[in-house]
C-alpha cells in the first residue's frame, strides 16, 4: 500500500461532515473560480474537476455511515503547490468492501495511460455499470486524469467499519 | 413523432431531438443525481423513433440523420449513458439511413476532445470534431 503524502501546500478547499449533492456542486464551483483566477488552462481545470467529481460522488454513492460514531464523517481537501494539485477524499465504509476496492485500486495503479483507456473501454462496454453508475469507472477516470498513481489507505474503526482515504496529484505545470 | 425537448438544469444537459428535420442534439453539462432517471426516457424515445418511424420508412425524409454533441462536462456515470445513446443512434444506419456525429469541444479543452475520440473509437465510427471559441 502506498503511503499518503504529507501536504505542505496551500489549502484551497476543505470539507468535513455529511456531503449533499448540492455541497458537491458548491465545492466544484469554488475550485473552478479559484483556477480561473489563477489563469490556469481549461484542461487543468477539467482534470481537477473530473477528479473531484468522481471522488466526491464515490463518497456520496458508496459511503456506509457509522450511526454509532460521528467521528468518521466524509472529508475532502484540495491543496496546491508550485507543481501540482493534491486531492484527499475520505469516507467510512464496511470493512467487507475493502478487498474488492483494494483490488480495483491496485489494478488501476498497475496500468499506464493506454492500459487505463483499455480498462475504461472494457468496463463501460461490459454492461456491468450498476444502478449507481458504479463499476469502478470513477476510479479509472481519476487515474486517467491525474496521470499519477492513486495513494490510498484503510484505517480500522471497529469490527464492522473502516475509514477509507484516497490521495491523488494532478500536475499543473506542464499544461499551462 | 413528437420532438423531445428537455430543458437544461444545473446538473443536466439540454436535449433536443427534432425528427422532422433529422436533427438530434445534446449539449451542456451532465452530472445528474439520478443518472438512470435522466437518460432512460431519452433512450426510450430513441428506441421508439427507431421502431415506429424508421422501420415504417414513410413519415420523414431520411437522407442524413445528424447528432450534435456539445458537452462541456460529463461524469463517468453519464459517459456510460451517452455511449448507450450513441449506440442507439448507430442502429439508424441499419435502416438504410446515413448518419453523422458532430462532436463539439471548446478550443483548448483536451479533456472533452479526448473523451470524444475514445467514444468514437469504442463505436468504431468516425466523428467530426469541431472546435469553437469560448
Amino acid at each position: 500500500m502506498s503511503e499518503l503524502k504529507v501536504a505542505k501546500q496551500e489549502n484551497i478547499l476543505a470539507h468535513y461532515g455529511p456531503l449533499s449533492y448540492e455541497e458537491i456542486g458548491f465545492l466544484l464551483n469554488r475550485m473552478s473560480a479559484f483556477v480561473d483566477k489563477q489563469g490556469m488552462s481549461i484542461t487543468i481545470k477539467k482534470k481537477v474537476y473530473s477528479a473531484m467529481v468522481e471522488s466526491l460522488e464515490n463518497i456520496y454513492k458508496h459511503q456506509d455511515v457509522i450511526s454509532s460514531n460521528s467521528d468518521y464523517q466524509p472529508r475532502f481537501s484540495l491543496f496546491l503547490d508550485d507543481k501540482e494539485f493534491s486531492l484527499f477524499a475520505s469516507n467510512s465504509l464496511l470493512s467487507q468492501k475493502i478487498n474488492p476496492l483494494k483490488e480495483k485500486l491496485e489494478k488501476v495503479n498497475s496500468l499506464n495511460k493506454e492500459g487505463l483507456k483499455d480498462l475504461y473501454k472494457l468496463t463501460i462496454l461490459s454492461g456491468s455499470v450498476s444502478q449507481k453508475g458504479g463499476a469502478g469507472l470513477g476510479i479509472i477516470n481519476i487515474a486517467k486524469v491525474s496521470e499519477n498513481k492513486i495513494n490510498f489507505k484503510f484505517e480500522n474503526v471497529n469490527n464492522e467499519f473502516s475509514y477509507f482515504t484516497i490521495n491523488v496529484a494532478i500536475s499543473h505545470n506542464s499544461a499551462i | 413523432m413528437e420532438p423531445l425537448f428537455i430543458e437544461p438544469t444545473e446538473f443536466t444537459p439540454k436535449v433536443f431531438f427534432d425528427p422532422e428535420n433529422s436533427l438530434f442534439e445534446i449539449s451542456g453539462f451532465s452530472r445528474p443525481e439520478n443518472v438512470i432517471g435522466f437518460y432512460k426516457p431519452i433512450l426510450k424515445w430513441l428506441e421508439e423513433y427507431n421502431d415506429m418511424v424508421l422501420s415504417q420508412n414513410i413519415n420523414f425524409k431520411k437522407s442524413i440523420l445528424t447528432l450534435n454533441l456539445k458537452m462541456t462536462y460529463f461524469n463517468s456515470a453519464s459517459s456510460k449513458f451517452l455511449l448507450d445513446v450513441m449506440l442507439e443512434f448507430m442502429k439508424f444506419m441499419s435502416k438504410g439511413n446515413k448518419i453523422e456525429v458532430n462532436w463539439y469541444y471548446e478550443e483548448g479543452d483536451d479533456e472533452i476532445l479526448e473523451s470524444g475520440e475514445e467514444i468514437a473509437d469504442m463505436l468504431g465510427y468516425n466523428f467530426n470534431f469541431i472546435s469553437y471559441l469560448p
